[in-house]
């Protein structure tokens, strides 16, 4: 057991230690999502974060019309499967021919900690996806 | 030139160069106490490099770091906004749900020109000068709004209103507080200044050409 855990360790900081990029302490996929989800998809997973709301009515910039995906209706999210997931975590928007509105995470977040949060946008939906 | 005058030289040039380093030096103290008597300190941090680890330590910070000033802002900006400030983050500092109803203190003039002298003292040797041109281009717009979607988070000008996100500072008007090199200086090497931080990591993502421009685009936003 505790070989076990020391290889873990070694292997986490490792990771981290090569790809450079991460947070450099322990971090939940909840925690993640807190810090940097919530800024367009909301507090609760719903799509509705500070970012989401409609700017202003009437002017031509179709980026801002892209709301924010709910990540917690199991339709919609039940439509992509978790590399679709992935990518869009990693790549943004423009990985998964979407709205470049969608960020690219994959210089902020481990690989790791990508799929922690794939596993638990799969716990706000309810849904296992394709 | 006969020796009489050199002699006057002599004595005028050390007079003025010493008159003008206790000037400096005045008005650099007294920026320096105005900003620990108005305990500016406690929102603010003007050491540097950056010490934040972790997202507690990000999210106990109550105010911008500053300990970049120097490189960051435009004099004449601070000196105005010191003096009168305006709100330049739509929700409060941390947070990614709350307006932005803080009211920043308020300083007199002179407070305000000699506080803004101490600040630009406040230098980081990462952001080099003439890095990237002040500059409104239709690559640096599309890029702005459509490549990277750096509205998504920060409002610029669209005519006489605002569009944009709102989590991040409003870019409206950068260009009157922000120099182009520290934009660039902060694509290119984030962790040194904002080691944890709600923007993401644009290095690998965004090349170099790209950054300039963006960050003249940013800076020229007035």
């Amino acid at each position: 057991m505790i070989t076990k855990i020391f290889l873990i360790t070694v292997f986490s900081i490792g990771t981290i230690a090569f790809t450079g990029k991460g947070a450099a302490f322990a971090v939940s996929a909840e925690e993640n999502y807190k810090f940097y989800c919530t800024q367009c998809h909301g507090s609760d997973g719903k799509g509705e974060g500070a970012n989401s709301k409609p700017k202003v009515v009437g002017i031509d910039l179709p980026e801002m019309s892209v709301t924010p995906r709910n990540h917690t209706n199991p339709e919609d999210m039940n439509k992509l499967t978790d590399t679709d997931i992935e990518s869009a975590i990693s790549g943004g928007g423009a990985a998964v021919s979407k709205s470049t509105i969608m960020p690219p995470w994959g210089k902020t977040l481990t690989e790791a900690e990508i799929k922690d949060l794939t596993a638990y946008l799969r716990k706000l939906c309810k849904c296992k996806g394709k | 030139m006969n020796a009489s005058n050199i002699g006057r030289w002599m004595l005028v040039l050390p007079v003025t160069a010493l008159f003008i380093a206790l000037s400096w030096g005045v008005s650099l103290a007294d920026g320096k106490g105005i900003f620990a008597s108005k305990n500016c300190g406690s929102c603010h941090q003007i050491q540097g490099p950056a010490a934040e680890k972790t997202f507690d330590d990000q999210l106990k910070k109550k105010g911008p770091e500053l300990w970049y000033s120097g490189s960051k802002f435009k004099k004449e900006w601070l000196e105005e906004w010191l003096e009168k400030p305006t709100t330049i983050r739509p929700l409060k500092y941390n947070s990614v749900t709350d307006k932005n109803t803080d009211k920043h203190p308020a300083l007199s003039k002179k407070e305000a020109d000699e506080v803004a002298e101490y600040l630009m003292t406040l230098t980081a040797k990462e952001v080099a000068k003439g890095t990237a041109e002040e500059k409104v281009t239709p690559q640096g717009k599309n890029l702005f709004i459509k490549r990277y979607s750096c509205v998504g988070c920060h409002s610029i000008k669209a005519g006489a209103q605002k569009v944009g996100g709102v989590s991040g500072p409003d870019l409206s008007e950068a260009g009157k507080r922000l120099t182009a090199d520290w934009v660039y200086a902060y694509l290119k090497e984030p962790k040194v200044f904002k080691p944890v931080k709600r923007m993401p990591v644009f290095v690998d993502i965004i090349n170099d050409n790209e950054m300039k421009t963006l960050a003249g685009f940013v800076a020229a936003q007035k």
